[in-house]
């Protein structure tokens, strides 16, 4: 049976994330997750899969953390799991973390079509989809609100910025899907125990060949702040109060 | 787990009753599930709180050593309250910390400390699955037989309730009815992060091992409750509990009445310059023996933990958390040796009394007829501190005789010597 991919990433939950009064960002207390867009994508393999009946599976590529994702990525009615681990995963840029997905795609074999998110949301840079095309010379329909599958045709509703665009094309591909386009179902409680016994496949990624070295060097993280000018204009007189507000936007420069 | 997916046990909440139980029963070799309607063990608790290391060493030795901890208690205060004034004793005994020996008990942070314990159950074998609510119970022939959550059904020998005071399991299984108000406090409780080095420098503790339990009487503005603190490792956990039937008649509200805690000369500089990580609020039983409902079981079903009303408050001290890992200890063991479903129950309140849970319970009954006083909580805290004032205030006058000055004060504060003896007789019964 030919497979589904849904692409996943276990990302950081940014509510748990901290700003330090000198703008340092904390991260030590954050727990991982799957990426909110992600589940879409999960959610689209399995609807997908269910109507032509194929089989979904789950990829992602992330370090040893990502082990915490796979049993919460197989109860969202994934059947199997493959994970391209590496360390480096943590500070890969788009063109690795692309690499070393493609590389579990042509590990695993008998690929119909790779769902992935439209971006992921930590970075939401938008190249995973496209970039895995390029690199396994598949066609790529990214944007998509609405998709079947018909026979070995794709039909894809894209949408941009003023208008709904309806593509067709040829199974295999890759496409990448918007948050709205399909609702993440919660797991219920036989989809949690039964996800525990799943088959997951780990590949390592020295054995893939997988080429980890990022072009992109972070140099610093920073968190940005709105500074306030915390002003409160008191008085009864609102004339005088709209008279000291345009005065003090003007002594900002904003007027 | 079999064809007919039927578990020796599914225990329904993942806090230390139930990882407790859990863990036990799998070390045992039993078919367990627990559900948790959490995304984590522990992301819904709001306890303050600490725990007594024994519990975790009868679960197994050595356990309280690798345990998510925070800091060992060394230091045990009361603090008195009355108007801007305030008394602290403080209380130090070296050897509650032995070398070679477990601390005798720790500061805790249930979040990463339930998910620990889950953790240890889940690798002796138990099954966690978390995110999943329970909405109801099966029931044939008179017997629970198992847990309805959403579309699923599973099946049991027993269904353990470790799901907290105000149990929606036990009412269902029909042993409790509604939440009785005059039971149950209702507590807040923020955690306050300060880095560990201003932890100790402002209680006097010399090492980030070292902490401080303390409970605060005369925060209450004369509702039955009080005040707790625990210092944790990075940040402070700093709540106040009340009788929910007297706040509702009561004019300001709890966040006033806690917020006014907050702001107290003696507690403001404890916690001043820290910054507010979490804000809850959540149900505790406070009526000790006599909250433990007169049934806990049935056929194919028990209460363990805070569902079965094991909590003591003495006033000095709270205990929940030790009560709760014996008790799911003591629902594991019924489990194990019972050899069909409907001995279980029986055989439970027998573990209750061998590992003195429930002796436990009886011998600290009267606190809770001591802390029904209602001076303690406004008039005593007042009294002792304005005796205090009395006492340390020095001027060019000549002071007034100390046992006058103490009977003025008593009359002043509206507290009888006859008050006194009639707490003394409650006292001399625990």
């Amino acid at each position: 049976m030919s497979k589904i991919v849904a692409c996943y990433k276990w990302v950081l939950d940014e509510s748990d994330i901290r700003i330090n009064s000198d703008l340092s960002v904390d991260f030590s207390k954050a727990k991982g997750k799957i990426s909110d867009y992600d589940r879409n994508a999960i959610e689209a393999a399995v609807k997908l899969a269910e109507a032509v009946g194929a089989k979904p599976v789950g990829l992602t590529f992330g370090s040893s953390k990502a082990r915490q994702s796979l049993k919460d990525a197989l109860s969202r009615g994934l059947e199997e799991a493959f994970w391209v681990k590496a360390e480096e995963a943590e500070n890969a840029d788009g063109a690795v973390t692309a690499r070393a997905l493609a590389a579990g795609i042509k590990a695993m074999g008998d690929v119909a079509l790779v769902i992935c998110a439209e971006g992921a949301s930590d970075t939401y840079a938008r190249q995973t989809a496209s970039r895995i095309g390029a690199l396994l010379d598949l066609p790529v329909v990214t944007s998509v609100l609405r998709v079947t599958v018909e026979g070995n045709t794709v039909t894809a509703v894209r949408k941009l910025d003023d208008c709904l665009e309806t593509v067709k094309f040829e199974l295999p591909g890759v496409i990448s899907v918007l948050p709205e386009a399909f609702q993440p179902t919660i797991p219920g409680l036989k989809a949690v125990m039964a996800a525990g016994k799943k088959p997951v496949t780990e590949y390592d990624c020295g054995s893939l060949g997988v080429n980890l070295v990022s072009a992109r060097k972070v140099m610093e993280v920073k968190a940005y702040a709105q500074e306030r000018r915390n002003i409160i204009i008191e008085g009864d007189n609102a004339a005088a109060k709209v008279a000291a507000v345009v005065s003090n936007l003007k002594k900002e420069g904003v007027l | 787990m079999s064809e007919s997916e039927k578990f020796d046990a599914i225990i329904v909440g993942a806090g230390p009753a139930g990882a407790a139980c859990a863990y036990t029963l799998a070390r045992e070799g039993k078919e367990v599930l627990v559900i948790e309607r959490g995304d984590t063990p522990g992301s819904k608790n709001v306890t303050g709180g600490r725990i007594y290391t024994y519990a975790l060493e009868m679960l197994d030795q050595g356990l309280s050593e690798e345990a998510a901890l925070e800091r060992k208690v060394t230091r045990e205060q009361v603090m008195l309250l009355g108007g801007q004034r305030a008394i602290t004793i403080d209380f130090h005994d070296p050897s509650f910390n032995r070398d070679g020996h477990p601390p005798m008990s720790y500061t805790v942070l249930r979040a990463p400390f339930d998910e620990w314990l889950a953790g240890k159950a889940e690798e002796m074998g138990a099954m966690v699955a978390c995110g999943i609510r329970v909405d109801g119970l099966i029931e044939k022939d008179g017997k629970i037989t198992g847990v309805i959550a959403g579309e699923d059904e599973m099946y049991a020998d027993v269904v353990v309730a470790a799901d907290g005071v105000n149990s929606l399991l036990a009412q269902k299984a029909g042993l409790i009815g509604e939440i009785d108000f005059n039971t149950v406090g209702v507590g807040v409780k923020e955690v306050i992060e300060l880095p560990a080095s201003t932890i100790e420098e402002r209680f006097r503790l010399t090492n980030p091992e070292e902490g401080v339990a303390c409970m605060i009487l005369g925060c209450t503005e004369g509702i039955h409750g009080g005040g707790f603190l625990y210092t944790n490792k990075e940040s402070i956990s700093l709540g106040c509990v009340f009788m929910p039937g007297e706040v509702a008649r009561h004019k300001k509200s709890i966040q006033e009445i806690f917020q006014d805690l907050k702001m107290h000369p003696a507690v403001y500089p404890l916690i001043a310059g820290g910054e507010t990580v979490e804000y809850s609020g959540h149900l505790v039983g406070e009526a000790g023996y006599r909250g433990i409902p007169k049934q806990i079981y049935r056929e194919g079903f028990v209460m363990i933990g805070d569902a079965a009303g094991f909590v003591i408050n003495t006033g000095y001290s709270v205990r929940g958390m030790d009560l709760a890992i014996l008790s799911g200890i003591a629902a594991a063991r019924a489990i194990v040796n019972a050899s069909s479903p409907a001995e279980i129950g029986p055989l439970y309140m027998q573990e209750l009394e061998r590992i003195q849970l429930l002796p436990t319970m009886r011998a600290t009954d009267g606190y809770f007829d001591v802390l029904q006083t209602g001076w303690l909580y406004d008039r005593m805290p007042a009294l002792a501190t304005a005796v205090m004032a009395d006492l340390y205030s020095v001027d060019a006058q000549p002071p007034a005789k100390l046992s006058r000055g103490i009977r003025e004060q008593m009359k002043a504060h509206g507290i009888s010597v006859w008050d006194v003896i009639k707490l003394g007789f409650k006292g001399v019964k625990i």
